[in-house]
């Protein structure tokens, strides 16, 4: 730099005196186009390792999401590349098995592999795809791991059901509902009722797993259902009195293992879980009051089995389906597959023993499950969904909207419409439907209408709603609550669902009235409240706070993603 | 004029000194960030480290389509060729395929892996799939047919050389706590008894009180799909008429035969498409999935030590009359292929049946090709196999029958057992 200094000096004569002011411009000026230099250097070198990349989309069901998530980021740090010499990156997407193939089968994903949590699924997306295209969605697979579906049940509950003494199964789980003294047939009245949870089957496997196994228990089979016995009275009623004793539904089957394990058995006596999800519950990651145990169902049950495979598909070009294979090939490696063993799966890899943390100490049994279900035929599978739609739990949904001023503002009223309308659609004739909207005041637009006959006119009532006035947030919510509570019905899922993009500014009751009024309890008041903070303005704390004194869920919700949430508060119903 | 400094040459130089760096930098950069992913600060170190848990490009890629490869870098002349292949040898041709090459015979040849079933890898070769240059299926029960339909459509012999390169015979497996009380009912495991265990009223519970094993269940591979399936509608066949040769069209045609058997079939519980899948699951998933499955010796061999980890022992029983699945290799003779195709296919299975590549099938399960190669010493798997049932010596060894008594029993069963 000296030199360069010296050189510059020399060149113009007129730096003595003055050399730090003309090395100081000179840098300056260098350093400018330097950077100038590096940042189109910078782009461009970024733009060849774009194309230097194979890019890899991975969907697959959100169960094995840990595990998932950590095996691709090592993969991708291998920088494993293509014949072509080009890297391999993955980027993996969790999400719902049912939703995971339904977009990638109408194209509305066009992800490169996929993996559910069950061979059903393929089954289900290459039965679709065939009549449309002649050819299956999915070829080969394999099992990159495996985890039982069960009924986890807190022990005490599990060994007064019969557990460690005999099989246990669904029939002893049916008698248990139809019995009126609930947990007081089993000599232990202070349980209360018998409470179960399974996810919705339209949108999560175990959900779809849970009514197909209710549906062999109830035909006495655990292979070739046919649609004769899914037409059968004694299965209808059956799967009826099973689907009676359920608390609500959901779309993910993480969310009720967090809840059951968070709540207590207050909250759910038992739920139909994964394998590894009882492992993970008993592994401390959770202060149990009891610790939990699986009940492998004796009349049999399903393996999560999560198939991976390439799809077929004009999007999937021949380097990336071979990229693909390799991505499969190192998540069927020892060292990947030791790793989903800690994570409570069973390796898909048969050269890996069982061993801790699949054991007795965590509640599971490796040498189960006994006896394993034979997956039915589409048909026979669609038959069953229909069966559920008609034997399921209903509800009576009281929508809670905010009509204030401040919904005019960013189209947040319009798109709370389009919303409503969307949860609207998704709930069955036999659900019933009231509609109360609240500005300074509360008005009951549409009051306890079965949709069979109302839907017509909710779907009208949505649409005819505007924006204006204050905020009687709490008074709406006491008020929608108070309804459902004065005519308890325990045959159905009863519940709030509120939607506010503000404060409270016009209530006469207050939050801690509220608070009191609405907090759960399972014999008496079990009306669940689901809350959406809409837009920045809404109180997010005290919406959280309401939805979680009733045992719910509590949403952040924009004019963007408000359909969804709407839909994922459908799935409780 | 302006009187700002200007820079001299030699300042420019350093400049571009500095640049020249700077882009070298760059470059390096890109090129670690190619081996690493972005923003990974430890990227080269983990690739090096961790390079051995993902096989590399030579290294062969699981059954689906794509071919396995063994090429040999810089080879002068290198020449490629497709061997088409039942997937219950898998394991063994993988190895071979990354071993040939290494040889002298072998240097050059690049062997292309493609998994294929005997009747699909049949129809492909009629078809004119020009990747195969030689066909190593589980057995020559589709041979007749295929050399019939070959010569029908390109009007010459497909076959121009072939090799028997191993042998085994089919087997029952079953879990070894099960297999004790099924004994104990029914005293022996024929198709007969296996049919009577799968229509026990209240299965285990009627069979051995052990209702909570829920129903026997039981499988082989699709007939119309995998050679052991075929395998076991034959030994059906063999196995009802009490004979070991001379299996007639009468006899598939039998209405007692064809009632008994579709009996027992309409209770099978699954027909996979590869044997190799079938004996996987039945170690994945225990015998919740299945009591008993019949497959190739081979394939239960190379099992049996991955169960003992997982659900316990499994035991290998062997059915009265048996058939031995020679597993040919046919150098093809097509005309899209060529002399030093065919030379490098025949290389091939020289080296297949050589001592070395024959123990190697050994260790796989496979009894030796080559009648050099023992079958009994201290490490062999059929010595130290014996306590889970293993035996060399069989009886009851039935000939292969005619392509038109093997293609009726394929009809009848696609005709009256519920296809899956």
């Amino acid at each position: 730099m000296t030199l360069a200094v010296q050189c510059l000096n020399d060149r113009t004569g007129k730096g003595e005196g003055r050399p730090a002011f003309y090395v100081m411009k000179a840098l300056f000026t260098f350093q400018l186009r330097i950077a100038v230099f590096l940042c189109l250097f910078m782009v461009g070198t970024l733009r060849m390792a774009a194309q230097n990349r194979v890019e890899l989309v991975f969907a697959y069901g959100s169960e094995k999401e840990e595990w998932i998530n950590e095996a691709t980021a090592a993969f991708n740090r291998l920088g494993a590349k293509t014949a072509e010499g080009r890297v391999i990156h993955v980027q993996g997407l969790p999400m719902g098995s049912g939703e995971c193939m339904d977009r990638v089968a109408n194209g509305s994903l066009k992800a490169n592999l996929v993996s559910p949590a069950s061979g059903i699924f393929i089954k289900l997306a290459n039965a679709e795809v065939r009549t449309r295209t002649g050819k299956d969605l999915v070829g080969e697979t394999e099992n990159l791991v495996l985890s039982p579906v069960v009924i986890a049940v807190w022990k005490p509950m599990a060994e007064a059901l019969g557990w460690g003494s005999k099989p246990v199964g669904w029939s002893e789980i049916l008698s248990l509902s139809k019995n009126p003294d609930g947990w007081g047939s089993l000599q232990a009245p202070q349980w209360g009722q018998f409470k179960l949870g399974h996810t919705h089957p339209e949108f999560s496997n175990s959900g779809l797993i849970s009514i197909l196994a209710e549906t062999y228990a109830g035909a006495g089979k655990t292979a070739g259902l046919s649609l004769v016995d899914v037409t059968r009275p004694e299965v209808e009623d059956f799967v009826r009195g099973i689907e009676g004793t359920i608390v609500h539904y959901g779309a993910s089957t993480g969310f009720f293992g967090k809840k059951m394990f968070q709540q207590g058995p207050g909250y759910l006596s038992a739920a139909v879980l994964y394998e590894n999800m009882i492992i993970e519950a008993n592994s401390g990651k959770y202060p149990l009051p009891f610790p939990v145990v699986a009940i492998y169902p004796k009349e049999g049950t399903f393996w999560s089995d999560h198939p991976v495979g390439v799809v077929d598909a004009e999007w999937n070009s021949a380097e990336q389906r071979r990229a693909a294979k390799r991505y499969v090939q190192f998540l069927l490696a020892p060292e990947q597959q030791r790793r989903a063993l800690a994570f409570g799966f069973r390796p898909g890899l048969v050269d890996i023993p069982l061993a801790s943390p699949l054991d007795k100490a965590h509640g599971v049994d490796p040498s189960e499950p006994k006896t394993t279900l034979e997956v039915p035929k589409p048909e026979v599978i669609r038959a069953v969904g229909q069966l559920w739609q008609k034997a399921k739990k209903h509800s009576r949904v009281v929508l809670v909207m905010d009509t204030s001023g401040s919904m005019n503002s960013g189209g947040r009223i319009e798109n709370a419409r389009k919303g409503a309308a969307q949860m609207l659609r998704l709930m069955k004739d036999e659900d019933t439907f009231s509609l109360l909207a609240f500005n300074a005041r509360i008005n009951w637009a549409m009051h306890s209408q079965q949709l069979a006959q109302g839907r017509a006119t909710a779907e009208k009532t949505i649409a005819s709603l505007w924006a204006n006035g204050g905020t009687a947030l709490y008074d709406a919510i006491l008020a929608a609550h108070e309804d459902l509570q004065k005519s308890p019905d325990t045959g159905k899922i009863s519940a709030v669902v509120v939607l506010t993009d503000g404060l409270d500014t016009n209530s006469k009751t207050s939050l801690e009235l509220l608070m009191k009024a609405i907090r759960f309890d399972s014999e008496n008041n079990n009306t669940r409240v689901f809350t959406i903070a809409y837009g920045e303005d809404a109180n997010k704390a005290i919406l959280q706070q309401i939805a979680d004194a009733t045992q719910a869920k509590s949403y952040s919700g924009t004019p963007e993603n408000i359909e969804s949430v709407f839909k994922d508060i459908s799935t409780f119903f | 004029m302006s009187d700002e400094p200007k820079l001299t040459l030699i300042g420019k130089l350093f400049l571009l000194l500095i640049l020249g760096a700077c882009a070298t930098g760059a470059w390096w950069a890109f090129n670690r960030h190619s081996a690493a992913a972005p923003g990974t600060a430890s990227g080269a170190s983990v690739a090096s480290s961790s390079a051995s848990a993902i096989p590399g490009p030579s290294e062969a890629v699981p059954s689906g389509g794509n071919a396995s490869q063994a090429t040999l870098p810089g080879a002068v002349g290198s020449i490629e060729i497709g061997v088409a292949y039942g997937t219950e040898k898998k394991r063994w041709l993988e190895w071979a395929a990354e071993e040939f090459p290494k040889t002298a015979a072998g240097r050059g040849i690049q062997v292309n892996l493609i998994p294929l079933g005997s009747i699909e890898a049949a129809q492909a070769i009629t078809g004119g799939d020009k990747r195969i240059d030689a066909w190593t299926p589980a057995a020559d029960l589709y041979t007749d047919t295929f050399v019939r339909e070959f010569e029908l459509k390109h009007g010459r012999p497909p076959i121009s050389q072939q090799e028997q390169l191993a042998l085994t015979p089919m087997v029952f497996v079953s879990w070894g706590e099960r297999t004790q009380p099924f004994m104990v009912r029914y005293k022996e495991m024929t198709f007969k008894t296996v049919g009577e265990a799968l229509k026990a009223s209240g299965g285990w519970g009627g069979i051995a009180q052990k209702p909570e094993w829920g129903f026997y269940k039981f499988a082989h591979t699709h007939p119309s799909q995998s050679n052991s399936g075929l395998m076991a509608l034959l030994l059906m066949a063999y196995d009802f008429h009490d004979k070991t040769r001379g299996l007639t069209m009468a006899d598939i045609l039998d209405p007692k035969f064809q009632g008994w058997m579709v009996d027992i079939e309409s209770s099978v519980v699954e027909f996979p498409n590869s044997t190799g899948n079938l004996m996987k699951d039945m170690v994945l998933k225990g015998p919740s999935s299945f009591d008993c499955v019949l497959v190739y010796e081979s394939v239960a061999i190379d099992y049996l030590k991955n169960a003992e980890g997982r659900w316990g022992t499994l035991q290998v029983t062997y059915p009265r009359k048996n058939l031995w699945s020679n597993n040919p290799y046919y150098v093809l003779a097509t005309p899209w292929s060529d002399s030093r195709r065919q030379a490098a296919a025949t290389a091939l299975m020289k080296f297949l049946i050589s001592e070395p590549a024959q123990k190697m099938a050994l260790t796989h399960g496979f009894r030796p090709g080559n009648p050099a190669v023992p079958i009994l010493f201290p490490e062999s798997p059929f010595t130290t196999g014996q306590k889970f049932g293993l035996k060399v010596d069989l009886n009851g060894i039935c000939e292969s029958p005619k392509g038109e008594v093997i293609h009726n029993l394929l009809v009848g069963w696609n005709n009256n057992v519920r296809p899956h």
